[in-house]
Parts: C-alpha cells; sequence; structure tokens
C-alpha cells in the first residue's frame, strides 16, 4: 500500500520533471537529422548501403515510386499517383490494372476532386509503343498484366499514392558508393540531376550544437554580463537584506509598515520593474529631471546607450536590487524569529552589545537561512532576463537567458537555444552544490 | 558591596499590573528564592532585576548603585536560564568563555577562568563539545558553569531546574545549592516549586498576583505564613482550613465553635482575634499538626475517614471535618482504614487563625 501512495508522486516526476528535463536535454546533444541513411534497394526494407551527412552534394541517379508507408511529411517530399483502372482492351475485353497518373487523364472527379475516370493519355514522339501497359501492383517493377489503346475510356477504381525514391550518390566523395533514399530526405536542384541531403533520416549524439554556443559570437558577452552582474548585485543584496531583516525583527512601533514597504516590490513581475526603471533613467525621465532641477545637469544625459554600459549595469543593479532583495529579507526574518529570544538575550546578558550580538550570535545561527537564500538567489541571477531586456533591449547588455531567447526566437535553433538553458542548468546545480559543501559544516552544528 | 535593593517596583503588560510595588532587600551574599504560582510575577520580577525588562516605576539598586534604567551588561550579574539559552554553535568551551571574551578579559584569563567554572560543574570533559548531542543535565551544568565563569556579585536563576526531569532535578539541587554556597554571589533563584524555595533559600519570598506575600526564612514561612495564601501555597499538603464560628459571650476567654467543638485561642492572640470584624474566623492548622486518637476525646472532632493514602513514611487521611475536606497525616504505625471512624484534635500552639476580612494570618 504505502507504494501505491507515493505512485502519484512517481508519476509527477516523470510528467513534469524527468521527461521534460530529458527532452531538453537531448535538444542539446542529439542531432535528430544527423544522417542520410541509404539503402541498397528502394525500399523501407532495403540494406544500408552508406550514410551521408546532413548537406552532402548529391549526383540523382535514378527515381522511382514506391508506395508511401508514412504519412509524416518532409520538406522535399515528391510523390506520385497511381490508379486502378478497369477499361476494354483493344480484343474488347475488360481488364483492369495499375497506371501512373501520367498514362490518365482526368475527365471525371467527386465533388472532393477525388478522380473517378478518364481516358488514356496518347503518347508523344514517334516509334513509342502506343498501348499503355497495366501492372499488377502500383509499382512500375511489377509484371504487366494488360495493355489499353491510347484514348481508350477507363474508370478509377482505387488511388494509391507512392513517394519517389531518388539513387544518389554523394558527387565530391568518390569513396561513398551509392543507394536509394525517399524524396523527402533529397532536395533536387533545378537541374534535375544533382541534388543535396536535405536532412538526415537517422538522428546522433553531438556536440555540435554546445561548440556552437561556446563560439557563438553573444556567448562571452552574455557569460560574463551575467557573472559581473551576479558578483555586483548579490553581495549588496545580502547585507541590505540583513539590515532590513534586523530593522523588521527591531519590532519598531512602525515595523509591519517597513514589512510593506520592503516587500511590495515581490509582488511586481521582473518586467514591470525593468519598465519602471527605464523610465527612470531615460532621456527625459525622473533622474534626469531630478538632476536637471537641481541643478546638476544643464540638459538631459542619455543613460540608456551603447556608450554608456556602466550605467546601463548600474541601472540593472539598481532595479535587480529594488526587486528581489525582499525575498532573500523574508527568508532571513524568518531564520531570525526562529532564533530563540532567551539565547539573544543571555548573549545581551553576558555583555555583548548589538552589534556584537548580530555577529556572534545570530549571522552564525542565521547560515542555514543564508544558505537557503544563496542558493536562490544565485539560480535567479543566472537567469536574470527581464529586466536586462527592458534596461538594454537585449543588444547593447546582453545575458544567458536572452541568448536562449534570441537562439530560440531569432534564429529559431532550438538546439543552441537548448545548449544554453543546459549551460545556466549546470551553473545553478554547480553553485547549489558548492554552497550546500560550504555551509555544510556550521549547519550541522547550528541544527541543534 | 552586592545588596540588592528593589524600592516600589511597578510593571505591567497592558492591562495587566504583573508586579505591584514590590519591595524586597536581599541582602549580600543572601540566597533568596522567589516562589509563587506560574503568572504571579515572578520572573518579570527577575528580568526587572536582570535588565532584561524594564520597570515602569520604583527603583533598584545594586551594591547601592542605582541600575533600574542600566541596560544588563552594566549591571555586573549573571544569570541562568530557565531554557538554559546555550549558544547552540559554539563548544562548550566558547559558551562558558562567551561574557568573560565579550567583557575584554585576555585569552589566558579567560581559560583559567573556563577551566574553573567546567570543574565546579563536572563538566570539564565536555569543554570542546558542541551542546547539540548534550542532554538536558548536562546543558543545565553548562548554563550554570557560563553563569559562575563571570564572577559577578549577583547571580539570577530563572526556574533553572524546571526541564529536567524528578531525580536529576533532586540531585542538581543539592549540588546547587553547595555550589551556591561556596561562590558567595547574592542569588536570587525564581521557581515554581514550594519545595525548591523551601529547601535551598536562606530566605523565601512569596509572590502571588504580582504582590510579595510574605519574606522570611524557610521555617518561618511554613510554620507562620503570613496568610492563608502563603499557607496553602507552601507545604505538601497544603494548610487545612476550616471555618469558625467566633463567642465573644462568656466574657472570659473567647471561644471558637467549628462543628460541635469549641477551640480557644492562646492567650497571646487571643485579644487579636477577639477584634476581628464580624463572627467568623478561620482556622488554620497543618496536616502533621493534628492528633489522631482512636477513641473519642474531650475536644476531639469526630471524623469518618474516606481515603488513606500510605506514603511509606506517613499515612495520608483524607476526612470531612464540619463540612470541609481535610488532610492529616498520621504515623504509619497508627492503624487506619478508609471507612474508619476517628477523633482528631488540633493543639492550640498549631492551630493558625486567619482574619476572613483580611486572609491575614493573626499571630501575637
Amino acid at each position: 500500500m504505502p507504494y501505491l501512495l507515493i505512485a502519484p508522486a512517481l508519476i509527477y516526476l516523470a510528467m513534469f520533471f524527468a521527461y521534460p528535463m530529458f527532452q531538453g536535454l537531448m535538444l542539446a546533444i542529439f542531432d535528430d537529422d544527423a544522417a542520410l541513411v541509404l539503402v541498397d534497394e528502394p525500399s523501407l526494407d532495403g540494406q544500408e548501403v552508406e550514410r551521408l551527412t546532413q548537406g552532402t552534394r548529391l549526383n540523382i541517379l535514378g527515381r522511382q515510386g514506391n508506395l508511401l508507408t508514412d504519412d509524416s511529411e518532409g520538406t522535399e517530399l515528391l510523390t506520385e499517383q497511381w490508379f486502378l483502372v478497369v477499361g476494354e482492351s483493344a480484343g474488347g475485353a475488360e481488364v483492369s490494372g495499375w497506371a501512373p497518373e501520367a498514362r490518365v487523364r482526368i475527365r471525371d472527379e467527386a465533388a472532393d476532386g477525388t478522380p473517378l475516370g478518364g481516358t488514356i493519355r496518347p503518347r508523344l514522339g514517334a516509334g513509342s509503343d502506343e498501348a499503355t501497359p497495366l501492372l499488377a501492383e502500383p509499382n512500375e517493377t511489377s509484371e504487366t498484366v494488360a495493355e489499353l489503346e491510347q484514348r481508350a475510356p477507363v474508370t478509377i477504381e482505387e488511388i494509391a499514392v507512392l513517394e519517389v525514391w531518388f539513387q544518389v550518390q554523394a558527387s565530391e566523395d568518390s569513396s561513398k558508393v551509392a543507394g536509394w533514399a525517399p524524396s523527402r530526405f533529397v532536395e533536387v536542384f533545378d537541374d534535375e540531376e544533382t541534388g543535396r541531403v536535405d536532412e538526415g533520416s537517422v538522428g546522433e549524439f553531438t556536440t555540435g550544437f554546445i561548440t556552437k554556443m561556446f563560439n557563438d559570437s553573444f556567448f562571452s558577452d552574455a557569460w560574463q554580463t551575467t557573472l559581473l552582474l551576479m558578483l555586483l548585485i548579490l553581495p549588496l543584496q545580502f547585507v541590505l537584506a540583513m539590515l532590513m531583516a534586523l530593522v523588521i525583527d527591531a519590532r519598531l512601533k512602525l515595523g509591519s509598515g517597513f514589512l510593506y514597504i520592503f516587500t511590495l516590490p515581490m509582488g511586481m513581475s521582473d518586467l514591470a520593474v525593468g519598465i519602471l526603471f527605464f523610465s527612470i533613467f531615460t532621456g527625459n525621465g525622473l533622474l534626469n529631471s531630478v538632476l536637471e532641477a537641481i541643478g546638476i545637469l544643464d540638459g538631459p544625459k542619455t543613460f540608456l546607450s551603447a556608450d554608456t554600459i556602466p550605467w546601463i549595469i548600474f541601472a540593472i543593479v539598481l532595479a535587480e536590487l529594488w526587486r528581489a532583495t525582499s525575498i532573500v529579507m523574508v527568508i532571513i526574518v524568518s531564520g531570525l524569529q526562529a532564533i530563540p529570544r532567551e539565547t539573544l538575550e543571555a548573549a545581551e546578558l553576558f555583555g555583548a552589545g548589538y552589534w556584537q550580538r548580530v555577529r556572534h550570535i545570530m549571522l552564525p545561527l542565521l547560515l542555514p537561512s543564508i544558505q537557503v537564500a544563496l542558493i536562490l538567489r544565485t539560480i535567479l541571477a543566472f537567469q536574470v532576463f527581464a529586466v536586462v531586456i527592458a534596461l538594454s533591449g537585449g543588444d547593447i547588455v546582453t545575458v544567458l537567458a536572452n541568448e536562449t531567447y534570441r537562439q530560440y526566437f531569432e534564429f529559431r535553433n532550438n538546439n543552441v537555444a537548448s545548449a544554453y538553458a543546459l549551460f545556466i542548468l549546470l551553473l545553478s546545480m554547480a553553485s547549489a552544490f558548492f554552497y550546500l559543501r560550504a555551509v555544510r559544516a556550521q549547519t550541522e552544528v547550528a541544527n541543534t | 558591596m552586592s545588596e540588592i535593593r528593589i524600592e516600589s517596583v511597578n510593571k505591567s503588560f497592558g492591562d495587566k499590573l504583573a508586579v505591584n510595588d514590590a519591595n524586597l532587600t536581599i541582602h549580600e551574599q543572601e540566597f533568596l528564592v522567589l516562589v509563587g504560582p506560574s503568572g504571579c510575577g515572578k520572573t518579570t520580577l527577575l528580568r526587572a532585576i536582570a535588565g532584561l525588562g524594564m520597570a515602569d516605576s520604583g527603583r533598584i539598586t545594586i551594591g547601592g548603585r542605582d541600575v533600574t534604567y542600566l541596560p544588563p551588561r552594566q549591571r555586573n550579574i549573571s544569570m541562568v536560564f530557565q531554557s538554559y539559552a546555550i549558544f547552540p554553535h559554539m563548544t562548550v568551551r566558547d559558551n562558558i568563555g562567551f561574557g568573560l571574551k565579550m567583557n575584554g578579559e585576555d585569552s589566558k584569563e579567560i581559560d583559567r577562568r573556563v577551566n574553573d567554572a567546567a570543574e565546579l560543574l563536572h563538566i570539564e570533559e565536555l569543554l570542546d563539545r558542541r551542546p547539540a548531542a548534550m542532554s538536558g543535565g548536562q546543558r543545565q551544568r553548562v548554563a550554570v558553569a557560563r553563569a559562575l565563569a563571570m564572577q559577578a556579585e549577583v547571580l539570577l536563576m530563572d526556574e533553572p531546574l524546571s526541564n529536567l526531569d524528578a531525580l536529576l532535578r533532586l540531585e542538581m539541587r543539592a549540588e546547587l545549592k553547595k555550589l551556591l554556597a561556596e561562590v558567595n554571589a547574592t542569588t536570587v533563584y525564581v521557581t515554581h516549586d514550594q519545595i525548591e524555595a523551601l529547601s535551598m533559600g536562606d530566605r523565601v519570598a512569596v509572590m502571588k498576583d504580582g504582590i510579595i506575600q510574605q519574606v522570611a526564612d524557610p521555617t518561618t514561612v511554613y510554620d507562620r505564613p503570613a496568610n492563608r495564601f502563603v499557607g496553602s501555597f507552601i507545604g505538601n499538603p497544603p494548610m487545612n482550613f476550616v471555618d469558625g464560628v467566633l463567642d465573644r459571650s462568656s466574657g472570659g476567654p473567647v471561644a471558637v465553635k467549628v462543628g460541635e467543638v469549641t477551640l480557644s485561642p492562646d492567650a497571646e492572640v487571643d485579644s487579636a482575634v477577639r477584634d476581628i470584624n464580624g463572627d467568623r474566623v478561620v482556622v488554620g492548622i497543618r496536616a502533621e499538626n493534628m492528633e489522631a486518637l482512636a477513641e473519642a476525646k474531650d475536644g476531639a472532632f469526630a471524623v469518618d475517614v474516606s481515603v488513606v493514602e500510605p506514603l511509606g513514611s506517613q499515612n495520608l487521611l483524607t476526612m470531612d471535618v464540619a463540612g470541609h475536606r481535610m488532610k492529616i497525616s498520621t504515623h504509619p504505625s497508627f492503624p487506619v482504614e478508609a471507612g474508619q471512624r476517628l477523633w482528631i484534635r488540633f493543639p492550640g500552639d498549631k492551630i493558625r487563625w486567619v482574619d476572613p476580612n483580611t486572609e491575614a494570618m493573626i499571630y501575637e
């Protein structure tokens, strides 16, 4: 029974955690269509003879229709229809068999466009056989079962859709052998004799996307800015949060007022905060107005431009401090309130002044809370996004999360976007692991 | 010089007056126990002495110095807290040395005094351990050692034994008493346990509803309680009380009728009893001070024993005397069983007379 009870938790884990995580990871390290498999005959059952990577130039040596077995469409899918026709042969007997769409002129269609009947097309060109063979199966290689004269009227009993297969060979590498591949994987050039591998038919693990991410021209900017913001924001944030928590914990007359003021920004979305600070730092914004009014500036100064990146960084730091310090404060306040009153009174009685109590009693006992807040804030710092976008547009100053976004929406490259996301995940995990190890010794002590 | 004087101290929380005009002098090197039921204001008064909750009005001096509104660390006191308030992130050594370190003593001196205090409490082998894995008794010792290491002239203790189990408490009680006799500090010890109060204190101050009821040595508090409350709070079982009717008609000594029996106060208190307003008086007597008799005798109450509780050293009998439930203790050799009829007598010198108007006891 207990195992039944945890089943929902396991299902939840699998559906909402393990599966998406796995898919995301695979996007970053697995190339769905890395290679095209060529087979020795134009059939899905054919033996593999060669693997060509995406983009390989091809010579097209032959083509053949082949029953379409898979409805999913490739970008280059070429199809051909075959009809099972019934008509009167030259001898007057009723015959039936398969003919390709090129041999039948449709003259009668159902309301939805389905062909119902027509006539056999005349063959053009001198010397060609005027009779059209009907085949046993919708396949060029099957045997002929009957023949029809040109212009013989036929009814169409059945329709088969065939996919065109190409016999191809890599044109620039003579060591590669020729083989067959479905049309959906092959882009045919205008001359109809050459082409390239448009997409692969099988996936392969690859470090290509990760390499591509590291070599991305925005990567080092994004990475360095993210780190810089973290190093600027986090220490300031924790000092501020600690001071705010001490103010709340002092239970002043207007203590609850402070709590409301301090936690107000928690109710705002990060994009809204970004826009708010944009409005402060923009050309005719609050900051310029104030500086002009008190006579420090003569005219508006441009704070948020490519020439004033330090100002942008300053604005981002300020916005993030304003926005996210209160969550740290809340965690520290709850930690402070868990310290027994008598413990602090004992410290006071044994001669510790206020700052000595903070230094020798509160801070050591707050370490577990600080650890939690540090992990939370560091992870969020690696994900900083909306504030940066609002204040810089995402080009002048860029961060890792912005590059994920850019790869996904601008370059439509899910794989590299996933590589960025994976990079952020690994950084977060590494930092959480680091904090857990670093604070563990003290945590054990404080858990009494 | 470390006499503590408490003069007209008041302290209230909202509407509730926790300490009501407290006046108390604790002599130098005296061990004074503040005892009372929970909520009586004893801890509030101790915290006012410690400086952890300032008095609203009045004056507190320590060694002649007015400390009423000084912060704790300027009062030259140390304290043992009810929850011990050991710092969980420090070793025992750092805990004991904390106050000395805060006072800026040099590390050699700290070491010496920490070791001395640890030795007094027999916790030398715990010095480098952290409190996390220690038992309640060990933490208790650390808390006491920390207080003693300060060598302050005033030592305050807030129910230090209340978190220990019964056996350990008994053991610690004697040890603490011996220890405190050696350290010569002026000690104020708060407890709700009247046995602890009687057994440990040089003097006992009994509090109720923020008012100090009586301050006296343990024997006096037990034997001559100032009022009905002290009599019923101190001692186990509590003092018995029964209503009587004054008869001043005889012209001679006043007579008090309790049920069928007539009692007469001793000559020293006769006039005081006679002066009680109204014709009612309350008679108080301790369980062990009554005489139980197997046969009827003049001036003895005829009672039916309802419960017999053999306690080994004594038997505790429950019975109704003139409509009041009473407990009497008898020697185990006195044969008695539930339902049996007995006669009990109140020896004149053991009776305490209570004025029902003021609840105060009447002494010569």
